[in-house]
């Protein structure tokens, strides 16, 4: 074990790649939520919820399969570097949004939306005022948890020429030099915690006093 | 005035209509208790007056406006509701509960504040002491007063309860039952009340409506229904103390042999007691009559043979 490499790695070698991979882990969140969530709304509506079950199961079913096979699979249509890995992700990353914002709507009780009708608020402030964020902190929970499996995940972009701390890490792999595989990972790990300190933060401001 | 015409409602998927035909009206400033056992309609009923639920068929009046004309969101905020369930927003405070209805009405803040000052006090409740508060924060009954205080905010002239005060014990609801009772002689609502126990609905209703199975049974003062149950179930809910409970309806005063003024002797009840309580009063000490008073002035006396004659009569009313 060099701890000199291991240093250099750490805080030379590692930080261009570090933006690249906060890349490739915004991206696909920002896009996962800007799918998943209304897909999760929708399938809370009465006239959809019956849906629920299937939409679920294709979602369920999309995260049996490894997401390095999701790359393959996208590699002959969009060629190499950084939008097949974008879009592997993505589809990666959400499910966990699109089930904890059905599970967090549906938990709002029955009672506290039938007195929101009865007092006469229309069904959109019942969803804006009520549902939505009595809901949050399930939401939430959905979207850190996609948010630290895409830094993990993240990593494999590095195969289909995406960089990223993958990069670092393969790099190891390759040339047998543990130094770049346990730099990067730690990299990864602190990534993770500090993007799911970052959303517990966010979460913070926007959730109703009481929650908190 | 809240009028029903033959309002059916046959929910999708059920083969039998959950409400047969009611037609039922509620006068201004009445409260009717609708009664009878779980599945018998009353629910649905008092939610198709706020369309909640819609109607297979019939009409529905407030005032006389068909409420199928109206809104169905506007139709709301002018009518006071109170579930069993409460359904405070947990993640509001007591006082944004209460300013709800206000709130969607584009209520001035300083006329909401007020308001809201005004209706914790109505209702019972400390103001300092809880407008900050969250619902998990209360008791139970504190919730309740909460719910009817909400429920009053823009001082809707017809009010939907459903069993406001079925989810406290004994105790709070006879206290809160009073309570109401004591505010709606100054608010003068128009009230649908559905409860399933009968006490409630005698002691709360100007005016009870049972319903069965769809069905409204009979419709009447509490009463008519004692003194004449339209057919054995009504019977069987009223119960088989029918005599007693006529005695909880009617007050010493209608009933005692006035005397001149003097000192109590031996036992006495006061002039706006009932006459369940006066007879309660003989029963435990072994007495054949009270002293009825006014404050300290004694106004007059009621025995046991009065109260007797007054049972049997009743009793004989019903032609049994």
């Amino acid at each position: 074990m060099d701890s000199q490499l291991f240093l250099d790695t750490l805080l030379q070698r590692s930080p261009p790649h570090i933006l690249e991979h906060a890349r490739l882990v915004l991206v696909p969140l920002g896009l996962a939520v800007l799918v998943a969530f209304p897909i999760g709304v929708i399938l809370t509506r009465p006239q959809y919820r019956r849906y629920a079950g299937r939409v679920m199961a294709v979602l369920n079913a999309g995260q049996t399969v490894p997401p390095l096979a999701v790359i393959a699979v996208f590699l002959p249509f969009l060629g190499l570097g950084f939008r097949p890995a974008v879009i592997a992700l993505t589809i990666y990353a959400l499910l966990p949004i699109a089930r904890n914002t059905i599970a967090g709507i549906s938990s709002v009780s029955e009672d506290v939306k039938e007195a929101a009708r009865g007092m006469g608020m229309t069904p959109w402030e019942v969803f804006t005022q009520v549902e939505l964020l009595l809901g949050l902190p399930v939401i939430m929970v959905g979207i850190k948890t996609s948010a630290v499996l895409t830094v993990g995940t993240a990593v494999l972009a590095a195969l289909v020429g995406g960089r990223g701390m993958g990069a670092v890490i393969f790099a190891g792999i390759n040339f047998f030099r543990p130094e770049l595989i346990l730099a990067g990972t730690l990299i990864i790990g602190l990534m993770a915690i500090l993007l799911e300190r970052l959303l517990t933060l966010a979460e913070w401001f926007i959730l109703p006093r009481h929650l908190r | 005035m809240i009028e029903l015409q033959e309002v059916t409602k046959t929910f999708p998927g059920s083969g039998t209509p959950a409400v047969k035909g009611v037609s039922l009206q509620v006068k201004s400033g009445e409260i009717c208790a609708l009664v009878g056992p779980s599945g018998c309609g009353k629910t649905t009923i008092l939610r198709m007056i706020n369309r909640l639920v819609e109607p297979s068929s019939g009409s529905l009046f407030i005032d006389d406006q068909d409420i199928m004309k109206v809104n169905p969101d506007h139709l709301r905020r002018g009518i006071g509701y109170v579930i069993q369930q409460i359904g405070l927003l947990p993640h509001r405070t007591v006082e944004e509960n209460v300013a709800l209805v206000p709130r969607l009405l584009k209520w001035p803040e300083g006329r909401i504040k007020e308001r809201v000052e005004e209706l914790l006090e109505k209702v019972g409740l400390d103001t300092d002491e809880v407008r900050k508060k969250y619902p998990y924060q209360l008791s139970g009954g504190q919730m309740q007063r909460i719910g009817v205080a909400r429920a009053l905010a823009v001082d809707p002239p017809v009010m939907l309860m459903d069993e406001p005060f079925g989810a406290v014990d004994p105790i709070v609801r006879l206290r809160l039952q009073d309570e109401f009772l004591k505010l709606q002689q100054s608010f003068k609502k128009t009230i649908c009340f559905v409860t399933h126990d009968m006490n409630e609905a005698m002691k709360m209703g100007d005016k009870i409506a049972i319903m069965n199975g769809g069905f409204l049974v009979q419709h009447g003062t509490p009463r008519e229904i004692l003194a004449q149950p339209a057919n054995s179930f009504v019977e069987d809910l009223v119960g088989e103390d029918r005599g007693v409970k006529l005695l909880d309806l009617v007050r010493v005063e209608a009933l005692m042999l006035p005397r001149e003024a003097g000192t109590a002797n031996g036992r006495s009840v006061q002039a706006l007691d009932s006459a369940k309580k006066a007879l309660e009063v003989m029963l435990e000490h072994n007495v054949d009559g009270v002293t009825v008073c006014r404050e300290k002035q004694v106004v007059g006396i009621l025995t046991w043979e009065t109260i007797k004659t007054y049972v049997h009569q009743a009793g004989s009313e019903a032609g049994g």
